[in-house]
């Protein structure tokens, strides 16, 4: 076991204009199970690559149990990785597979046979030790790539995108054994997704990225909570957060927030706090971000947001229901109970308290209130 | 469709039978003869060597079909009898394999070393390299002879060693022209191999050499199995190259001894018939034995 630092790390890829990765600064504590999650391209698959040793550090360095491994390769940094396509050798049955990298180390035979008895035994593929991957399901498949790591016990697993080839109910099933072997293994995992939902049902703490540079990095609860950017703020949640500009005014001692529009029934009513954070953008125009969970059908009569909006469409989804409805030309979703009776063309008063509404810079997109 | 095979009585394997020959009678018909006309030569050379040579001046070999218990061994025997003799068939026999054993192996090795190199090497101008290599497949055989053969002269003369006139001479000539062919085959095979699967055994501790001997060796076998049986085929069949670079060896290759046979005002049929028998049975067995490597698929499963 061990913790990973990222220090400025950084590469430029010769050809392409944009580095793909800017100045990353990441630590990973021992036994910490840590998620780098971003839209394609962001850079979170080269980060992984270059602390496998697959990709040439450009600037930075990497320290793997506090020894820097910039220029060590790959197979002298004690780590395992679980890729994405899994790559398994088709050529060797699962036993093999799983003893490939044991046999190379020229481990005795019997501890081999041991760690891979023990490993196809955690997960569960004690009876397919004989076959080919040909012969495998996908989550067979998956199960072999892991226990290919297993057996090697390595100070720091890296899973690249390990759950995207499953359909979508293998894949929460494989994501709670992942969790699992986590807990039972309390082993340093890095592991890549595009799919926050995975990121936040997994992980210790999360990274988020954009473009190459780290966005966020927190528990699962501070990036939900306290988003430190627009980006971060739309990314983690799913429906996103709305987003709705809004104007800053004075009334008296108080500050309130109205919509752009004139006449816009959007507004939102800000505690002493909040109003002393958005003081000094006293007249000009901010973004209001609000989850469509916390909006709910109604006024409230405590300080948070309200909007009149016309229902558009209904997506019913057996326990919940996401409504899609426009304000003031604005789009915005709202998740409502089952039970609600809004159909299509309502005029519904929506509303959310004041706890659960963020504030953010139009231009640096940074968000406006102290946080935590 | 349906109703008329469930109306008539059939036993099933006979419906089976009605509907392949439904189907697939005619293109199988056409094919039986593509097939027939095709082996006439080769049946018309095995009668004929199974024929006493008086025979063959007299009847066309059609004829023996008729008397089949007229066939005989002799020939073979009488070839096979002289033994080892320089110029014989059975010194023949040994020569060819003496030069397309060697030819086989260093181009299947040599090529599998440059592919390996040019799709997962890490150095530049790989791309290049390949083009040239596939440029090099357009040039004829018949245009390097006397170059090659001049070439070998000024080994001579400056080494002392001349490999002209001796078998390791034909060897390198034959290996020198079956290796653009063979790169370009496991070149192109190789890169259908994915990278993930290197990294992986990289990763678990894998040296460039075993990553080339566990894993791409392996996943490169189907092709590497084809390009032996061509490459074997093409040498063994060879006459141009023995011709021209073992002028003056006593020792001649199958296909140099078949048309030694060949003289100005007749030919012995006998020897050419039977020894072309001799020269089709080693490939056949070389085709046999690899043919089991062509698996199709081999790499299903490794990814997804």
């Amino acid at each position: 076991m061990a913790s990973v630092v990222l220090r400025n790390l950084s590469k430029q890829y010769t050809g392409n204009t944009a580095p793909s990765l800017v100045g990353l600064n990441l630590e990973i504590d021992d036994g910490e199970f840590v998620c780098l999650v971003g839209p394609s391209g962001c850079g979170k698959t080269t980060a992984l690559r270059m602390i496998a040793g697959l990709e040439d550090v450009t600037s930075g360095d990497i320290e793997i149990g506090g020894r820097v491994v910039n220029d060590l390769p790959s197979r002298d940094r004690d780590i395992a990785l679980v890729f994405q396509s899994y790559a398994l050798y088709p050529h060797l049955t699962v036993a093999d597979n799983m003893s490939f990298g044991l046999k190379l180390r020229k481990v005795p035979k019997d501890e081999i046979e041991k760690a891979v008895q023990s490993a196809a035994k955690i997960l569960d593929l004690t009876d397919l030790l004989k076959r080919k991957p040909a012969q495998l399901s996908g989550g067979q498949r998956q199960r072999v790539a892991l226990g290919r790591a297993l057996v090697r016990d390595p100070a720091v697993f890296l899973m690249d995108e390990p759950l995207s080839n499953l359909d979508a109910k293998l894949r929460v099933q494989t994501r709670a054994e992942i969790a699992q072997l986590h807990h039972r293994l309390q082993a340093t995992m890095l592991y890549v997704t595009h799919d926050q939902v995975e990121a936040m049902t997994m992980a210790d703490r999360i990274a988020v990225m954009n473009l190459g540079v780290l966005e966020q990095y927190g528990t699962p609860r501070e990036l939900y909570n306290f988003p430190n950017n627009l980006f971060v703020a739309g990314f983690i949640g799913s429906p996103s957060m709305n987003f709705v500009t809004m104007h800053v005014n004075r009334d008296g001692e108080r500050i309130h927030l109205t919509g752009v529009d004139a006449g816009s029934s959007m507004r939102v009513t800000l505690t002493d706090e909040q109003s002393d954070v958005l003081a000094k953008s006293e007249g000009s125009e901010i973004v209001v971000g609000v989850r469509p969970e916390h909006l709910k059908e109604g006024s409230i009569d405590r300080a948070g947001f309200s909007a009149v909006a016309q229902v558009q469409v209904i997506e019913f989804l057996g326990n919940d229901e996401h409504i899609h409805v426009t304000s003031d030309d604005t789009d915005l979703v709202a998740i409502l109970d089952a039970h609600s009776t809004v159909a299509i063309g309502d005029s519904v008063t929506l509303s959310a308290p004041h706890d659960s509404v963020h504030f953010f810079d139009p231009t640096s997109g940074l968000r406006l209130s102290q946080s935590s | 469709m349906a109703n008329i095979v469930e109306t008539t009585d059939l036993t099933p394997r006979r419906r089976g039978l009605a509907r392949r020959l439904g189907t697939r009678g005619p293109a199988n018909i056409v094919l039986g003869l593509i097939a027939i006309v095709w082996l006439v030569p080769t049946v018309s050379l095995l009668v004929i060597s199974l024929r006493p040579e008086a025979d063959f001046g007299v009847s066309g070999w059609w004829k023996a079909l008729l008397h089949p218990l007229s066939l005989t061994f002799s020939n073979y025997h009488v070839l096979f009898a002289q033994g080892f003799v320089a110029g014989g068939l059975l010194d023949s026999l040994i020569t060819s394999l003496e030069i397309t054993i060697p030819a086989t192996l260093l181009v299947t090795f040599l090529a599998c070393f440059a592919g390996h190199s040019l799709v997962f090497g890490r150095w530049r101008g790989r791309d290049i390299v390949f083009l040239v290599v596939v440029g090099l497949m357009v040039v004829p055989v018949q245009v390097a002879l006397i170059p090659v053969v001049q070439f070998y002269r000024e080994l001579g003369d400056l080494f002392g060693l001349n490999p002209y006139g001796t078998i390791p001479g034909v060897v390198i000539f034959h290996v020198a022209f079956g290796l653009p062919f063979g790169i370009f085959l496991m070149r192109n095979f190789m890169s259908g191999i994915p990278k993930d699967l290197l990294e992986a055994a990289r990763m678990e501790g894998a040296g460039e050499w075993k990553v080339f001997y566990r894993i791409v060796l392996p996943l490169a076998l189907p092709a590497l199995a084809s390009l032996a049986i061509f490459q074997f085929i093409w040498v063994w069949n060879d006459l141009l190259v023995a011709l021209v670079f073992l002028g003056g060896n006593l020792h001649t290759p199958l296909t140099v001894f078949l048309y030694d046979q060949n003289h100005e005002l007749q030919a012995n049929y006998w020897i050419i018939s039977t020894g072309a028998i001799v020269s089709v049975v080693v490939p056949l067995i070389v085709f046999f034995s690899f043919q089991r490597y062509f698996v199709r698929g081999v790499l299903a499963g490794a990814v997804k």
